[in-house]
């Protein structure tokens, strides 16, 4: 087709409504404000690894929905997670992105965390154990035992990793979340303890979901050179995507040919417990988590959604605790070939999504952006992101095809979209504020 | 051409950061010893963990430029502002040691916006080069790098080593 007139360019496209989406859904500010109200702060968010703070006492800081919010492992080693807000002046508790309470602060004791400003502390547990001069300035009318942190739901799940949720009542737990999309690597992760050895991030502007979406399709590939020159065979054609409740997906195994890559060898040897040697499973979690299984390593991506068109991504690489250091030297080696920051792949995902950043910029005019691959749901299939829209569709309320339009049952995947396993479960589960 | 070790090493060093800026990979290994080991680490206070975000060798860093031209890239031009802290020759004047200061820049392109940003340089990365080299025919010729990055905020990261 020549190119077209705008008439042409803005037309419905030959496809099912929910084969498409409308580019608002990833530019327009007050969609975003929603996202975090009614998607962001009801989600279990897998913040960090416990490896992060392997002592008691150590800490790490976080955001979620804007939220500042502080993990703290207790002296029974049991890690619980606090808005990292100071319920006197509103001061954030710590300000370091982690570190540890054994020691003192120059306006608080060892063992406590303390709030510079006014030094008012607290103890592992959240308990405010110090007011300075608190009957002096409030003669009982605020005490310690009334001002507590603002404790949250937390749990450590699926191979270590941390999960919050900055929301009460959300009727599951972490199990029930992820729906059954963790279990393809579950036995993995769960074996023996994980330990991180990688961390980086990357601020761009664009929406946080056009990073989900890039995890979620591999018709991409054709953009990296390895994957398109080495990987295309019936084994890769053969990888199948599954639908889970909660707008979880994951894409399940093939073998991976490293062999054909030149600064690569073997990682057969070096492959987690229970994954047969060079498989892959990539989980994409709702609304903006990956975690990627990889023969030899894990991969695990946190967005922290900063504006319409900015988020933050957080790339965690995960190892074995039991690793001897020349074995954690290969696992590093074969997870930086490919997701380092000078990895193969990462640098071109990532200019690819700056490259949509910028063509969906706020008040930008609406485009369709296309979902509607369908190859038998293997690996090129597109489902990922439809099914991923339909959740979003239903959690906002709105038509992802049109966001000025109230979500209706069924019209957002069409008819063609796989079932999804027990989709229809999912509304009850988060309960009504 | 020095005579004296040191600014031998000088030389090599302010060399290399003219090669890495031009791109001129070649001549970059053409400076490196056979067994030269080449890697990119930092240390994050986030994970508590010195970490490595590359590790290669001579022949792997020689497969890794010829790669470059088909990997779709960033090509927004990274320059180095490099200053020689510390140069140690061995007693024998064979071998050397070195500690370079630098700051990369980077000079958009395509990197995102290219109509609004291009012409524009902003830090991308800093850190230190820990150099190891050999003192040899009148030349100093590196053995080991490590390039000890204080940045993990790497954004798009890069192809290009630094
Ligand atoms: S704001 Fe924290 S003690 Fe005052
Ligand atoms: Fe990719």
């Amino acid at each position: 087709m020549p190119a077209r007139n705008r008439e042409q360019w803005e037309k419905t496209p030959d496809l099912k409504r929910g084969e498409w989406v409308d580019s608002r859904i990833y530019s327009d500010e007050e969609i975003f404000e929603e996202e975090l109200q009614k998607i962001w702060k009801k989600a279990w968010i897998p913040l960090m690894h416990e490896s992060e703070l392997p002592e008691p006492f150590d800490f790490r800081t976080a955001i979620i929905a804007r939220e500042p919010v502080i993990v703290v492992r207790g002296p029974d080693n049991e890690i619980r997670a606090f808005l990292n807000v100071c319920p006197h002046r509103g001061m954030a508790v710590d300000r370091r992105p982690a570190g540890s309470f054994l020691t003192g602060e120059p306006s608080g004791n060892a063992k406590h965390m303390t709030c510079m400003f006014h030094g008012w502390q607290f103890d592992m547990k959240g308990n405010c154990v110090e007011i300075p001069r608190e009957q002096a300035g409030y003669q009982g009318r605020v005490t310690k035992q009334g001002q507590g942190l603002r404790r949250l739901r937390c749990e450590t799940k699926f191979g270590g990793i941390v999960w919050v949720c900055l929301d009460d009542k959300v009727d599951c737990d972490v199990e029930g979340w992820a729906a059954g999309s963790l279990d393809c690597i579950r036995k993995s992760l769960d074996e023996e303890p994980l330990e991180i050895f990688h961390y980086h991030k990357a601020i761009i502007d664009c929406n946080y979901k056009l990073w989900h979406d890039t995890n979620s399709e591999f018709y991409h590939d054709y953009m990296h050179y390895h994957n398109r020159i080495t990987g295309f065979d019936d084994g890769y054609f053969a990888r199948k995507c599954a639908a889970f409740d909660n707008g979880h997906v994951n894409v399940g195994t093939f073998t991976v040919n490293y062999g054909e890559y030149e600064v690569a060898d073997d990682r057969g040897e070096l492959t987690f417990p229970h994954l047969p040697p060079n498989n892959w499973y990539m989980v994409d979690m709702f609304p903006g988590v990956n975690v990627n299984l990889r023969g030899s390593a894990v991969r695990m991506d946190l967005m922290t959604p900063l504006s319409a068109n900015k988020v933050m991504i957080e790339f965690r690489g995960l190892g074995l605790k039991s690793d001897s250091d020349e074995v954690r030297e290969k696992r590093i080696q074969h997870h930086n070939t490919i997701w380092g920051p000078f990895g193969r792949n990462l640098h071109e995902d990532l200019v690819g999504i700056a490259g949509q950043g910028v063509t969906m910029m706020p008040n930008s005019d609406p485009r369709r952006i296309l979902h509607g691959r369908h190859e038998g749901l293997y690996i090129h299939d597109e489902v990922g992101m439809r099914h991923f829209y339909e959740t979003w569709g239903k959690w906002m309320d709105r038509l992802p095809s049109d966001p000025s339009k109230k979500y209706e049952e069924g019209v957002v995947a069409g008819p063609e979209m796989p079932p999804a396993r027990g989709i229809k479960s999912f509304p009850g589960k988060v309960a009504a504020e | 051409m020095s005579t004296n070790g040191t600014e031998m090493v000088k030389d090599a060093i302010y060399q290399a950061c003219l090669n890495l800026d031009e791109q001129k990979w070649d001549d970059w290994l053409g400076q490196c010893d056979d067994g030269f080991e080449y890697s990119v680490t930092a240390y994050s206070p986030e994970i508590g963990k010195k970490m490595k975000y590359l590790g290669l060798d001579h022949k792997e860093l020689k497969d890794y430029f010829d790669l470059l031209p088909k990997h779709n890239t960033d090509h927004s031009p990274l320059r180095r502002h490099a200053t020689v802290y510390s140069v140690k020759v061995g007693d024998d004047g064979k071998t050397a040691e070195a500690v370079t200061s630098f700051l990369i820049t980077q000079e958009m392109f395509d990197g995102v916006n290219a109509p609004l940003d291009t012409g524009e340089n902003h830090l991308f990365v800093v850190g230190k080069y820990h150099d190891k080299l050999n003192i040899e025919n009148g030349q100093a010729v590196f053995t080991e790098r490590e390039t000890r990055i204080h940045t993990r905020r790497l954004d798009k990261g890069s192809h290009w080593v630094f």
